[in-house]
């Protein structure tokens, strides 16, 4: 089955286990990584990937990605850099994938700050609010499955 | 005199009304303003003693408005205000004074305090004296309809994307709805969930609501610069949409000087009694729970306490309802030392946030949070404004605190059926 | 001149001169000060018993929470020299008697020990807040020539007053003269110093508790 809906979307990270939701997360926010660049991001994003992580390097991670989460917010008052701001939400998005444990609120939660991370670029560049990233993440958990169906 | 200043003194002259007059006849320097600022708490630097944060108000109230200072104004042995000086005194009116009010509440003669550094702020706008963060604000509110450059299309995108989490249409210029929902630049940019939220939590309580495309934004640069006029056309802004669409209540968001802006000085600035009700979400909040709307389910079970925004509680007169909201979901509420209407400011309200150069006093300044923080040791810190949340969470990752900050209203709303997860 | 002749002239013209000015200057301070007027607020009220421009007038004698610890002195030093001042002023026998002769009414006073006594606890306080003014950061800094010279113009009747009364330092004639002529310098300075919080702390109560009323808020 393709995922092409929301609904199905959801419908197919419930049945994946915690370790598997946390690779899928990890992916998907790496897909709009592009729009950050911070290391600590890149660096949480990495141990998320891995297989066999430990919740002791996850803690750690989980710190540096929450300064990089802290320090992007625009503040009250200044000039807002679209741009900047993604950067803001890719940071969110890679929080949720260092979490502990990556249930189903977890991983929607970082699809969607994933999405709004590219919005923010599809606003900067006057393309207004249509993006194609919910279609990407979609493609993304449906080659995901697919690896795991065949692999295992 | 050049031209500006010119315009300044006349401002400041203008501004003094008789509860000004009598505030500076009453002072007795007896310095327990300052015990009461964490500004200067903080710091222990005196300069920034509340009521001398007002010395060229006081001055000009002097030599224009006393027999004595005239007369001494007249045989030249009076001081006058200087450009120099209006650009001394930017520091103190506007860095470090977020506008809270403890000052206002502790003076033992009755001074308000806090009153008085709103008014000299239209005189130190109108001479120039302002901030450029606050500056670059008033800019975009004029130009652009919101202080961090906020257009339609950013709403819009907003819209789509709360539509999208939540599966709730989020209707926009609906005539007749019974609320209208404001959103502060902040949250459109920094915390979509509380959109989400208030989708949730209106389609929960059976209640009609909607955005509006011409008066969206709700916070109020001009009130925060202190340029009444810009903030009169932001509030009659607001005013005309909500007359157009006919609604009964407009909701003011989760940010505390919007609230002020809106609730209180709103009415005056357009000169005339508003036709429709004007609430924090908190108080909307507060009100469905008392009429049994919101039936909400489980409860946090980590230790939690809440921050009272200045101007929610304050000076807003909402001290109440975020207690009795907490108490539906919170099973481990502790309060913090001074909670509820003698509460800390957060260090970053009233504009103070915009001040780039500010930052470092800020930061100091926050080490009073840190100690209330320090003394009721939460898992996690609960809030109703959105500047307060960011402010909160930067000194927290300055002082390498671990303690997590969400929005009430957002987490009232996770404890509505239909959440993510649940399905 | 001699001492009885400036007696005189201070219990007589000197104290009308005094009054008049006093009363006059307290008037005019009056309008000029609340003359101003405000904008009347036209948000809607929010109703909350117990906050009112009227219950602030009192209760904000009372220390704000966590405000006594943060100056101990300020409060109780303040509360100490305003009370004393009250209890010498219109409880001391001497002095009803002068208000019975302007005014017609008089009351019960305190023995005169007694008054001796608040006397000097009072002079006692009022040395401690200048000893606070002058040592603490934020007093010391926001102090002025009025604030000195208030402190003296409220000091030396009471000490001028206390001598008289055990007729030490100067003859009593002369001491009695210079005690109501401090007086008298102390009437007509009040309405155009820091003093005349003595009649604008009423009103700048009333107006910080009527504003924060208006908003539910009990200050």
């Amino acid at each position: 089955m393709t995922i092409s809906n929301d609904k199905e979307f959801k419908a197919a990270l419930t049945k994946l286990d915690d370790g598997e939701r946390r690779r899928v997360a990890t992916l998907l926010v790496q897909q709009v990584f592009d729009l950050s660049g911070d290391p600590r991001v890149k660096g949480g994003l990495e141990l998320a990937g891995r297989a066999d992580v430990g919740s002791a390097e996850l803690a750690v991670a989980a710190a540096g990605v929450n300064t990089a989460r802290v320090e992007s917010y625009t503040q009250c008052g200044r000039d807002t850099d679209w741009a900047a701001q993604a950067s803001h939400f890719v940071a969110r998005a890679a929080q949720e994938c260092v979490r502990p444990v990556v249930d189903l609120a977890a991983a929607w939660e970082a699809a969607m700050q994933a999405r709004m991370a590219r919005m923010c670029k599809t606003l900067t560049a006057g393309e207004g609010t249509d993006n194609r990233e919910a279609e990407a993440q979609y493609q993304t958990l449906d080659a995901f499955l697919k690896a795991k169906g065949s692999g295992s | 005199m050049s031209a500006s200043l010119d315009k300044g003194v006349r401002v400041l002259k203008e501004i003094i009304d008789a509860p000004i007059a009598s505030y500076f006849s009453s002072c007795v320097h007896c310095g327990l303003c300052a015990e009461a600022c964490l500004f200067y708490t903080e710091t222990g630097d005196p300069k920034y003693t509340p009521i001398h944060k007002l010395e060229p108000l006081r001055r000009i109230y002097d030599q224009e408005y006393t027999l004595l200072g005239r007369l001494a104004k007249l045989v030249g042995l009076s001081k006058p205000v200087t450009d120099a000086e209006l650009a001394e005194w930017q520091e103190l009116v506007y860095n470090s004074c977020t506008l809270c009010g403890r000052c206002s509440v502790v003076c033992p003669v009755g001074n308000d305090i806090a009153y008085m550094v709103r008014k000299i702020r239209e005189g130190m706008s109108a001479s120039g004296n302002a901030p450029d963060g606050l500056k670059g604000a008033v800019t975009r509110t004029v130009n652009i309809g919101s202080p961090m450059g906020i257009k339609l299309p950013a709403v819009k995108a907003q819209m789509k994307h709360v539509e999208a989490d939540y599966g709730i249409a989020i209707p926009l210029d609906q005539e007749g709805a019974e609320y209208l929902v404001m959103l502060s630049s902040m949250e459109i940019i920094n915390f979509p969930e509380y959109l989400g939220a208030i989708a949730k939590i209106m389609r929960h309580a059976g209640k009609t609501w909607t955005l509006c495309s011409e008066a969206f934004e709700a916070t109020n640069a001009g009130m925060q610069i202190g340029n009444s006029d810009l903030a009169r056309v932001i509030v009659k802004r607001i005013v005309d949409g909500a007359e157009k669409l006919k609604v009964k209540t407009v909701i003011s968001p989760e940010c505390g000087h919007a609230y002020t802006a809106l609730r209180w000085e709103g009415a005056n600035l357009i000169g005339r009694p508003f036709g429709f009700k004007v609430q924090h979400i908190i108080e909307v909040l507060e009100e469905f729970r008392l009429a049994g709307l919101l039936k909400t389910e489980g409860m946090e079970t980590d230790r939690l306490t809440f921050h009272d925004p200045c101007q929610l509680a304050r000076r807003g007169g909402v001290i109440q309802p975020q207690r009795n909201l907490m108490a539906m979901i919170a099973k481990d509420f502790h309060e913090m030392p001074d909670a509820g209407f003698m509460n800390w400011c957060c260090g970053g309200g009233g504009g103070a946030s915009a001040i780039e150069e500010g930052e470092e006093l800020r930061l100091e300044a926050f080490k009073k949070k840190k100690s209330q923080l320090d003394a009721v040791k939460p898992k996690r810190l609960v809030t109703a404004c959105a500047n307060c949340r960011i402010v909160i969470e930067e000194g927290l990752e300055h002082y390498q605190m671990n303690v997590p900050v969400v929005g009430l209203t957002e987490t009232i709303a996770e404890h509505l059926p239909d959440s993510v997860g649940n399905e | 001149m001699d001492q009885l002749q400036l007696l005189t002239w201070a219990r007589g013209n000197g104290l009308n001169l005094a009054l008049t000015i006093f009363v006059l200057g307290v008037i005019w301070r009056l309008i000029e000060i609340y003359g101003l007027g405000r904008k009347p607020d036209l948000s809607a009220p929010r109703d909350v018993p117990g906050a009112s421009g009227w219950h602030t007038i009192f209760r904000r004698s009372v220390p704000p929470p966590g405000m006594f610890k943060t100056s101990p002195v300020s409060y109780l030093g303040g509360y100490v020299f305003h009370v004393g001042l009250a209890v010498v002023v219109f409880l001391f026998a001497p002095h009803i008697e002068l208000i019975k002769n302007l005014l017609g009414v008089a009351w019960p006073g305190l023995p005169s020990q007694m008054v001796d006594f608040i006397t000097v606890v009072t002079m006692a306080a009022l040395v401690v807040v200048l000893i606070d003014r002058i040592t603490k950061p934020v007093k010391r800094f926001l102090s002025t020539f009025g604030d000195w010279f208030t402190w003296a113009l409220t000091f030396l009747p009471l000490l001028t007053g206390w001598l008289a009364v055990h007729h030490l330092l100067l003859p009593y004639t002369l001491m009695l003269a210079l005690h109501i002529l401090s007086v008298e310098l102390l009437l007509i300075c009040l309405p155009f110093t820091k003093l005349f919080h003595a009649f604008t702390a009423f009103g700048s109560r009333w107006y910080n508790g009527t504003v924060n009323g208006h908003k539910g808020v009990p200050v």
